[in-house]
């Protein structure tokens, strides 16, 4: 079976001590997967990746990167154990070129490395390297999403973590936006992301887990999520062709 | 008009513009106002006066560099001196701001800072009293260098200081991890973390070059003028004009602030009468908030 690369388990995490937004989800990611986190407005998706990125405070649970805890590693030093973050909004420097925007994330490694990464950067999104010398905030939408995922991969990390990536981007983007994740995939990199778009998502994604109150509610494979009309119907904003007989179903894979 | 406010304007324009990188770099990277940092120009000040003081007892009185009114005491002084300005600087940082920046209300920081600045300034008239000191009793013939404009070994030594530390802060800005890092934290602090930056670390490094800039212009001053304990507080509100006109965050519109201040006070002593000297930069402040708040090479906040 494939190594695990990040092992969550009963996550309880929120910004104020007692109130708790995230209320003890788990979820596992395999090497190589894309595994996708779904559910409702509010649910705590957003909170529950940001708690694994270091940015909301864990109370209780624990956060296993490659069989090292992280749960109480600070987000800077996160990076180093090799979990990259993307957030959804402001995710770039946008006063900063392309280039420092790549070079002030690679700031642990070496400079003949930092070069050669930047390259690879370029290699992966050709676009970017005709923009190095911009400022990154007089980009457009889909090609700012590109820097700061570059940015998030100049350190080789394990695992990506992206917060909702299509938010607030045109059709357009947004297909591009999906395009490019499953090609970094193919490219050897660990992803979970968290969507609202759930049918694109759920497209180029192996895994999902549906979170409803901060809780896990659905958990399975990607394809087979989509195809479940509960879940679809209730968490995924989607409407099934199916009667009401179909909601007897037993859910497949999902758990309590 | 006498031309040679244009070399007043340009040294009194070098001491705001070193005061107002410091000033400029801790409103972008911390997030308030350092009104303590004209005090950390006087205590600068000071500890090169007592640094060069135990050099002089230490090997006897030394020959300055024929023509300048100083030798290599001042020039290791000062050197030394820096570091110990940095320190303070970090010191402060460590038990004043530190501990209320983590409460989250800046303006508990700024109103901090004043407090800062009045207790720094009140121990330096302790120690020392609110007599003015000297670094050199010397007098110097200021030459002539064409136009009707006259200037003195001194002058011309601190003017390329002054030139050689503003590009060098301008190329560790622009060119070095640091330089890039502390850009960062002060475009996105979130992020910067996000990205592995250690803020921590930007930050005490930001203390160290503002302290260490702010002692340069304090021992400018000195050298050029008189060391007094309020040397550094009464330069307080031209260096945060400079600050603002040039742009927070930037370091070449600071420099360039404070040299447009500089030479418009000079100016007016002319024009309208030494009297209103000080009500120069108060006018320039005023007017930048007016008409262009984000100052010369400013960019609109977030």
């Amino acid at each position: 079976m494939t190594r695990t690369v990040l092992s969550v388990t009963d996550l309880v995490a929120g910004y104020e001590p007692g109130v708790p937004i995230v209320r003890g989800a788990s979820l596992t990611v395999r090497e190589g997967e894309i595994v996708v986190v779904l559910g409702p407005n509010g649910a705590g998706k957003s909170s529950f990746i940001k708690a694994i990125a270091g940015l909301v405070p864990i109370f209780s649970g624990t956060v296993m990167l490659d069989d090292e805890e992280i749960t109480k590693v600070p987000a800077h030093q996160l990076v180093r154990r090799g979990l990259a973050f993307v957030p959804q909004t402001e995710n770039i420097f946008p006063l900063m070129s392309v280039e420092d925007n790549l070079k002030v994330a690679g700031g642990m490694l070496d400079r003949r490395d930092m070069t050669g990464r930047i390259e690879e950067m370029y290699g992966l999104f050709p676009d970017l390297r005709d923009k190095r010398r911009i400022a990154a905030g007089n980009l457009s939408g889909g090609q700012r999403q590109m820097v700061a995922v570059a940015r998030a991969l100049m350190v080789r990390p394990k695992l990506l973590v992206l917060d909702e990536p299509s938010a607030g981007l045109s059709p357009k983007f947004v297909s591009m936006v999906f395009h490019m994740l499953a090609d970094i995939r193919k490219a050897g990199v660990t992803i979970l992301l968290v969507e609202q778009n759930a049918k694109a998502a759920l497209a180029i994604g192996d895994r999902a887990c549906v979170l409803v109150e901060g809780r896990n509610a659905h958990e399975g494979r990607a394809d087979a999520l989509w195809d479940d009309p509960v879940v679809a119907e209730l968490y995924l904003g989607r409407r099934h062709a199916a009667g009401p007989s179909a909601s007897d179903k037993p859910m497949p894979e999902a758990q309590p | 008009m006498n031309p040679q406010f244009l070399i007043d304007g340009l040294l009194t324009g070098s001491m705001i513009g070193l005061g107002a990188i410091g000033v400029t770099l801790t409103y972008s990277i911390l997030r308030f106002s350092n009104f303590a940092h004209g005090d950390l120009m006087a205590w600068g000040t000071y500890a090169t006066l007592l640094i060069v003081g135990a050099i002089t007892a230490l090997f006897g009185k030394v020959a300055p560099f024929s023509p300048l009114s100083f030798g290599w005491p001042l020039m290791l002084a000062l050197a030394l001196a820096m570091v110990v300005t940095g320190g303070l600087a970090l010191l402060l940082d460590r038990i004043l701001f530190s501990r209320l920046r983590a409460k989250g209300q800046m303006i508990i920081v700024v109103m901090a800072s004043f407090g800062a600045s009045m207790a720094l300034r009140n121990m330096l008239e302790f120690l020392f009293t609110s007599r003015p000191a000297y670094f050199s009793r010397a007098i110097q013939i200021a030459m002539p260098v064409g136009f009707g404009l006259r200037i003195t070994p001194d002058q011309i030594a601190l003017l390329i200081l002054t030139a050689v530390l503003v590009t060098l802060v301008h190329l560790i800005m622009t060119r070095s991890r640091i330089g890039r890092e502390m850009r960062a934290v002060s475009q996105n602090p979130a992020l910067a973390r996000v990205a592995g930056i250690d803020v921590a670390r930007v930050v005490r490094f930001t203390w160290l070059i503002g302290g260490a800039l702010a002692c340069v212009a304090g021992v400018m001053i000195g050298v050029l003028v008189q060391i007094r304990p309020l040397m550094g507080f009464d330069m307080l509100l031209p260096i945060f004009a400079a600050a603002i006109l040039g742009g927070i965050g930037s370091v070449p519109g600071a420099v360039l602030g404070g040299l447009i201040i500089g030479l418009s006070e000079a100016a007016a002593v002319q024009i309208v009468g030494a009297e209103w000297r000080a009500a120069v930069a108060f006018l320039i402040l005023m007017a930048v908030l007016f008409i262009r708040p984000i100052g010369l090479f400013g960019v609109k906040e977030r």
